[in-house]
């Protein structure tokens, strides 16, 4: 039963989707839901023969595909023609759907008969398919003209952002409320590195690790004179940090040093004697503009590989190169969960006294996480520069910084598995679905509700006016913020640790005799 | 090996430990006993390095320990079963262990010590995998004394290691440290039930108000009309 109700949840959500994107999205949504679906079940199930275990999520299989087919033709005969298009036939309509739906029932089912396998290999066959999803993505994307890629490009730049953040909030446990300024540290980095602005044109193989660097001395430097305060004060100090950096970069665009000792020194003491000044000022830097200000600096280097340079009308190879970003930033992270590092920041989570008592230095192991944790948000900042091409300080103001600690929480704090799909969910709902959502309800709007609101004009302007998700976008999510801390506060996916925390009714063992027991009893 | 010498330790204005000496020879058990306020954990905080004496010394083997801070206090073999226990609760069993040993350079006789503590401590082993803040207040005691095993210390400090628990329980912590002082661990024990500290401890030494008003061995303040009075319950 609550297979099936597993089923039914991801069966509506994809048949929704299909709202907004109509045309392939229905195969797409198959294919994603399928995967999704299988996962959520298989880390449930009792290991057993594959083909049993297929068998046990057929129901739940069927019945999502069956709401996936329902709410897609509900769609296509329905829905468009509510929102002024027409219902397509043949050509897309007949196999998209077809693809669609053996893609949910077939995934589900093989998906879920990975926990037949042994263990290790258990995981070798999640691991292969995510990466198959994730290989194919931008072809189907391309092939079926959905353009998403892009966006979800934005979605990874956050996961990255996320994982980083999770170093600092979820191994170290310290509340960074100014996380974006080492994002705008990262950009900057590269934009002066590689722009016209300076004329300095660094190749961005090199920047994106002089940027990472530039981020985590920061770092450092904000570390350094904080980290002995603790809690809410530590969060009140990175606040200012990161309202100051843009304003930094904002205003650090007429910049004029002269040397003191020629210009006010030697003058100063010449004029207290009543003499003329004779010694020339020295002047280091004249009027020099460095960060362009709010017009921002762009157009910044694209990278190149082996002669093919990064356009911005292929999103693909931009996708490929995010993800090996990501690659590399979760095997660095999880060696470092598992190393002595790693140890240290979770005693000092748990109890900083207790973890001095146990030989661990609090401030040398908090700047560690500080570092590590704005090393690679300067990652992302490096590629978000060289991707979008251009840079402004409005981007990285408090808002940024909430959304990454959004990302965080949402997705489960301390947990990189939790951070990836917190990271793509809230940004692929705020970057993709809702201006999709904005698109669907015009249409709704003006070809059948205003229509019908004819006799009331008043009505009718405040509805077309309002009618537009894009003005609720922060409404919707603290409204999605608040609803998980009160359903799931350990986030989409929780680490263990959180679990224990904030179910403590529910005593979690890890113990192998006991779970035999616990499943005895069950049985 | 350990010696204190006029120690003065303040919490802001207040003058906690006003010109404490304390001698901890090579594998004694010294007990602190004393009433509540008498600034006995405050002495172990000194020690550990968690407060820091405003004046006097406390030097281990040589080295003086009152101005380093606490992480290098704990790499040069000072442990502590500190008071509330301060176990890291979201940290398995195992892992609280592994964090007691986590300042130790010499690791060649981890896997020993591990199976040594899971000897005094079988409950521990039963629990291994069961996350610290889940533990009984008994299981927890034995853990915060596990984990600071772990460590190897030179000298272990104990700060009420029977508080909360059952009188059963008592017995049997308190025969495990009268156990691991046999195989050669110096011991600094604070107590309130000083009956039990006394029979255990060679020496011993009365805090009242932040001074030391008596020090004498474990026999003769047992037997010592004050001590009677005040701490045994002897009328």
């Amino acid at each position: 039963m609550r297979h099936i109700r597993t089923g039914v949840l991801f069966g509506v959500i994809a048949g929704l989707l299909t709202f907004l994107f109509s045309g392939w999205s229905v195969a797409v949504m198959g294919l994603f839901a399928g995967v999704g679906l299988g996962l959520a079940l298989e880390s449930r199930l009792d290991r057993g023969s594959p083909s049993n275990l297929a068998k046990q999520v057929l129901p739940a299989a069927l019945t999502a595909g069956a709401i996936l087919l329902v709410l897609s033709l509900f769609q296509n005969f329905v829905v468009q023609p509510a929102i002024g298009k027409p219902s397509s036939y043949g050509n897309v309509f007949v196999p998209a759907n077809i693809i669609g739906v053996i893609a949910i029932i077939a995934l589900t089912m093989i998906t879920a008969s990975f926990r037949g396998l042994e263990e290790k290999w258990e995981k070798r066959a999640k691991m292969i398919l995510l990466a198959v999803v994730a290989i194919a993505f931008p072809f189907i994307d391309t092939f079926t003209g959905l353009r998403w890629t892009s966006n979800v490009i934005f979605a990874l730049i956050f996961v990255i952002l996320g994982l980083g953040l999770n170093i600092v909030v979820g191994y170290a446990g310290l509340l960074d409320l100014g996380y974006a300024a080492f994002f705008a540290i990262g950009a900057y980095t590269t934009g002066i590195l590689s722009s016209p602005q300076h004329n300095i044109y660094m190749n961005f193989w090199l920047v994106i690790w002089i940027a990472a660097g530039m981020a985590a001395i920061w770092g450092l430097m904000l570390g350094a004179p904080t980290l002995p305060l603790r809690g809410d004060y530590l969060a009140i100090v990175t606040l200012g940090f990161g309202e100051i950096i843009p304003v930094l970069f904002r205003n650090l665009i007429d910049v004029t040093i002269n040397e003191p000792l020629t210009c006010w020194i030697i003058p100063g003491i010449q004029k207290m004697f009543g003499a003329t000044s004779t010694v020339a000022c020295i002047n280091l830097v004249n009027h020099m503009d460095i960060t362009a200000g709010e017009r921002g600096i762009n157009p910044i280097g694209r990278p190149s590989f082996f002669g093919y340079e990064f356009q911005s009308n292929n999103p693909t190879p931009w996708y490929f190169l995010i993800m090996a970003i990501i690659l590399l930033s979760v095997f660095i992270i999880q060696r470092l969960h598992k190393s002595r590092m790693g140890r240290a920041w979770m005693a000092i989570r748990e109890d900083e006294l207790a973890a001095a008592q146990m030989g661990i230095d609090p401030i040398r192991t908090k700047l560690a996480a500080f570092a590590m944790g704005a090393a690679f948000s300067g990652f992302a900042g490096a590629f978000y520069a060289a991707y979008i091409r251009g840079i402004f300080p409005s981007v990285f103001d408090f808002s940024a910084s909430i959304i990454i600690l959004c990302v965080v929480i949402l997705g489960g704090i301390g947990n990189i598995n939790g951070v990836i799909v917190g990271g793509l969910v809230i940004m692929t709902a705020d970057r993709l679905f809702l201006p999709a959502l904005k698109d669907f309800l015009k249409g709704l709007m003006d070809f059948t509700v205003l229509p019908s609101l004819a006799s009331n004009p008043t009505l009718q302007s405040i509805v077309a006016q309002n009618a537009n998700p894009i003005l609720y976008r922060f409404l919707l999510f603290g409204l999605t913020l608040v609803i998980m801390m009160a359903v799931r506060p350990e986030g989409l996916i929780p680490s263990a640790q959180m679990r224990a925390e904030l179910h403590k009714d529910e005593e979690v063992v890890i113990d192998v005799e006991d779970n035999q027991k616990s499943k005895a009893k069950k049985g | 090996m350990l010696e204190l010498k006029d120690v003065h330790t303040y919490y802001g204005n207040i003058h906690a430990l006003k010109g404490i000496s304390i001698t901890v020879n090579d594998g004694e058990i010294v007990t602190l006993i004393g009433s509540n306020g008498a600034g006995k954990s405050t002495t172990l905080r000194t020690i550990q390095g968690l407060n820091k004496p405003r004046t006097g010394t406390i030097v281990l083997d040589g080295v003086e320990l009152e101005k380093l801070p606490a992480h290098e206090i704990a790499g040069l073999g000072v442990a502590q079963s500190p008071e509330g226990r301060m176990i890291f609760p979201r940290m398995t069993v195992l892992e609280n262990l592994e964090m007691g040993a986590y300042a130790r350079k010499d690791l060649t006789t981890y896997k020993a010590d591990m199976e040594h503590v899971f000897d005094l401590f079988p409950r521990l082993k039963e629990r291994i995998g069961q996350k610290g803040g889940t533990l009984s207040g008994g299981e927890q005691q034995m853990l915060a004394m596990g984990r600071a095993l772990m460590a190897k210390p030179k000298i272990l400090l104990l700060d009420e290691p029977s508080m909360g628990l059952a009188p059963l329980l008592v017995e049997l912590i308190f025969d495990i440290i009268k156990k691991l002082n046999e195989e050669g661990t110096t011991i600094l024990l604070v107590e309130q039930n000083a009956l039990m500290a006394l029979s255990i401890a060679s020496r011993g030494y009365v805090l009242q108000t932040g001074e030391i008003i008596l020090s004498d061995t474990a026999e003769n303040l047992k037997n010592n009309e004050m001590v009677q009075k005040s701490y045994l319950g002897v009328e």
